[in-house]
């Protein structure tokens, strides 16, 4: 084999191999705690105008009176445990199955059914989906924003079709970026470390005339390379800039307009000539317009691009239209209602080589929402019922519904217990359809993979309940179980002659258990925890034959542990550890993992220093594929510094 | 706990065994008035004041409640321990703006509303920070304003209050705030 034969033979294997573990693997309101007075004493007068004072969010519920199961992960959090990854920030939600698998590729999912092309999981940044209709999935190593922008990241496991639509089956990630008022000023800070070889980013905040706010950013990273399980080098550093920028104008209160864009461009090297090339450009427009907390507009369009060539392997030029439109208002003493329309054009180019191709080559794809969701007040500021259905159609299975029905009982300001019968949809993406791999023309005796023509949604009903409570003003806690029935679950299947089609084979019964709390132990003193159990399994549907084994839909750890500890010390020094363990998963199998991170922040006066240190345990440890595929995650360390003026 | 290697099982004792302390309970002062009191600290730090509002160049800064107190003990607790150019920050509380004279950062409860004409007369000529947190004590000629927007603290500073005082605010803050002048009725 020459040499370029012999890595667009790695290539192929590689992407076997990706397709073979999506099929043989088979995969408090956060506390809304105050700091301390230390600790909001030591921050910028910024900081402090950004602190929530009343714990109202825009869908004014208190967090632990939201009948469904979500962490939120705050500013706070990220700056405390060193994250420069959005997918490390993700980690500290205890609800998602996180799991890496080389330098820039993750596994991310909630509720079970975890690989590298988890689908359904929605993510959203600022309003705009990054869950690709290629793969129907998210491209995790192109979502860099800058961190220090974050505002909240909310995460909800459990189903949201009814509100955010199709593929939020499992769960939803929303993340919300700080309005550019909370961002004046400068901001210059960069990092190294031992697996993050370095970062640096600097934001400046100004303000045009009275009302108009606006912020640019710039950002650069390198990545090293990660080492397989037998220590040898993965070769597969990357690397990213991207800069950004955001206005808001706040005509009066309650109104805002906010404009914010986006550009990145970045190199993923994967031990091949030349690394697979990313790049991509987005531009926000929003108006919001809050009448009371019940009621008010909002408006948004998106422009969205997204590029990816892997040499001679595949290429992608994706362009997004989007158009969302939400009204939310009171009906008399009891109904709040929220009802919103929508669509999205989507623009797919792809390049296609005889390793792997989408068939036809150029697609435009639509997708219409309208949905409705109306909460009836049964009994005055105790019992809640919320009903509603979204309407989605797209141009693979037509038109989708995805009701819901939610009953919430709250008897007193601290205890609410809630229930939950919803329906979602994962719609069928290019891949289910398109796919051909190897690429056309294919020799009759070659065995091939195909999309399947007829392929149909893939179906959740989920039954949900929980319970939340404050039993002492220090203290949180959230339990939710759920059991999830699915069908026509996507499979690998023979099909006659040498081809292997995805059809809708499988069903399976998904339960499981969340429990996350918080404590406030001391003023200065902080922990936070979380277990999460699941248990999966899968059957192949009757009539049908699947290729892989029926437990190949994910591979996820029966067993989830975090526990986290912040603490503020004098003189403006803060001590973080965080401890997590992770079971074994079963197939492809990984042994189970324990490791902790320890982290060193020190503020003085405008500037913050830190040292963290990421699963320390081990030198390294596996946590996601095939035993020949995947890279370990290495003990890391880091030191980073941050001047705000 | 099997499970947990080594050091992992090191640091999870270790933060039971130095945890576990008694529940210590943050009751009052509310969320707000927290972040409040706080902002009172960072004025300190970001106005300056002519050196004639000191006796001497050692004399505490001097902030002042003027009628019911919102923040119990919680500003106190802010400003222990802290210098700002070498001078150290004391909480005084008042119930007459007679007593309040000697004071540089002063905030003005809500319960002396009725009384706020008398109150900036008897400032005049002062170098006093006035901060409030209506819109009836800015209109009325308050200096510093707290407002609460979307859920978090604005603050609106009149500007041409101020530098009558003689007082120099730092255009970090001037940069953050609403800077009007009290609105004409």
């Amino acid at each position: 084999m020459s040499s370029a034969e012999a890595w667009r033979f790695q290539w192929t294997a590689a992407i076997v191999v990706c397709f073979a573990m999506a099929l043989d693997s088979a995969s408090a309101q956060d506390m809304e705690s105050l700091p301390s007075p230390g600790q909001l004493k030591r921050m910028s007068l910024e900081e402090l105008m950004d602190v929530r004072v009343t714990l109202v969010s825009r869908q004014s519920e208190k967090l632990n009176e939201v009948p469904s199961a979500v962490q939120v992960i705050t500013q706070d959090d990220i700056r405390r445990f060193g994250v420069f990854t959005l997918p490390e920030a993700l980690r500290l939600a205890t609800n998602l199955q996180v799991a890496q698998v080389d330098a820039r590729q993750w596994a991310i999912s909630a509720r079970g059914q975890n690989n590298v092309l988890s689908n359904k999981l929605l993510v959203m940044i600022d309003g705009r989906t990054v869950y690709t209709p290629l793969h129907a999935g998210v491209f995790w190593d192109v979502q860099n924003i800058m961190l220090d922008n974050v505002d909240r990241i909310e995460v909800i496991s459990g189903p949201g079709g009814t509100l955010w639509g199709a593929n939020a089956v499992n769960g939803v990630i929303n993340i919300v970026t700080k309005g550019a008022e909370s961002t004046q000023g400068g901001l210059i800070g960069g990092g190294a470390g031992t697996a993050m070889q370095g970062v640096g980013a600097g934001r400046y905040g100004g303000r045009i005339g009275k009302d108009v706010y606006y912020r640019v950013w710039g950002r650069g990273l390198r990545h090293n390379s990660t080492d397989f399980s037998n220590g040898n080098d993965a070769k597969n550093p990357w690397d990213m800039l991207q800069s950004g920028f955001r206005t808001d104008w706040l005509p009066k209160e309650g109104d805002r307009v906010t404009v914010t864009g986006n550009l990145y461009s970045g190199d993923l090297d994967q031990d091949t000539p030349s690394p697979t090339a990313v790049d991509g450009q987005y531009l926000i427009g929003r108006w919001t317009r809050d009448y009371s907390q019940e009621s008010g507009i909002q408006a948004q369009v998106y422009f969205d691009r997204s590029a990816r060539t892997i040499p001679a392997i595949f290429g992608e030029d994706l362009q997004i239209y989007d158009f969302d439109f939400q009204h939310r208002l009171r009906l008399g003493d009891r109904n709040a209602l929220i009802w919103g329309t929508g669509y999205r054009f989507m623009r797919d180019d792809v390049v296609n080589s005889p390793a792997l191709a989408f068939v036809p080559g150029h697609k435009d794809l639509s997708l219409f929402n309208g949905f409705l969701q109306d909460q009836i007040m049964l009994i005055p500021e105790r019992l809640r019922l919320i009903v509603g259905s979204k309407l989605e159609h797209n141009d693979y299975s037509g038109f989708e519904v995805m009701p819901s029905g939610r009953l919430a009982f709250t008897p007193d300001d601290r205890q609410t217990i809630w229930g939950a019968v919803s329906r979602a949809v994962r719609s069928p993406s290019r891949i289910d359809v398109d796919l051909y791999l190897p690429g056309p023309p294919v020799p009759a005796d070659s065995i091939r993979l195909e999309g399947g023509p007829g392929f149909k949604a893939e179906d959740l009903t989920a039954y949900e309940a929980g319970y939340r409570v404050v039993p002492m003003p220090n203290v949180t806690a959230s339990l939710s179980a759920f059991y999830n029935w699915y069908d026509n679950l996507r499979i690998f299947e023979p099909v006659g002659g040498n081809v292997i089609q995805f059809t809708n084979g499988s069903k399976g019964e998904v339960r499981g258990v969340e429990l996350s709390a918080g404590w406030q132990a001391m003023a200065w003193w902080q922990l936070k925890g979380g277990y999460t159990y699941l248990q999966e399994e899968f059957w192949t549907k009757p009539g049908h034959i699947e290729l892989a084994s029926p437990g190949s839909q994910g591979d996820d750890p029966d067993h989830q542990f975090l526990v986290q500890s912040m603490m503020d010390l004098p003189a403006g020094f803060q001590l973080n550890g965080a401890v997590r363990y992770v079971s074994a998963l079963p197939s492809p199998a990984v042994p189970y993992y324990s490791t902790f991170d320890l982290s060193v922040v020190w503020m003085f006066h405008s500037f913050t220093f830190s040292i963290v240190g990421h699963d320390l345990a081990e030198k390294s440890h596996a946590e996601f594929g095939p035993v020949t595929t995947r890279n370990e995650v290495p003990r890391s360390v880091s030191a980073r510094a941050s001047w705000r003026f | 706990m099997a499970f947990l290697k080594g050091k992992a099982a090191w640091v999870l004792v270790a933060m039971v065994l130095l945890g576990l302390p008694g529940l210590a309970a943050q009751a009052s002062p509310d969320r707000e008035h927290r972040i409040k009191a706080v902002f009172l600290f960072n004025f300190a730090q970001f106005v300056q004041w002519p050196d004639s509002a000191f006796a001497g160049p050692e004399d505490p800064l001097v902030v002042g409640i003027l009628g019911e107190d919102p923040f119990d003990t919680y500003l106190d607790e802010v400003v222990r321990g802290e210098k700002v150019n070498n001078r150290s920050i004391v909480v005084k509380r008042y119930k007459r703006i007679e007593d309040a004279k000697g004071c540089h950062v002063l905030f003005i409860s809500d319960s002396e509303i009725p009384r706020t004409e008398a109150i900036f007369a008897a400032l005049k000529s002062s170098h006093i920070l006035t901060v409030g947190e209506s819109d009836l004590f800015f209109q009325r000629g308050g200096m510093v304003c707290f407002a609460t927007e979307a859920g978090r603290i604005r603050l609106k500073i009149n500007l041409e209050a101020v530098q009558d005082a003689e007082l120099v605010v730092s255009s970090k803050l001037l940069r953050l705030a609403d800077v009007a002048g009290p609105r004409k009725e």
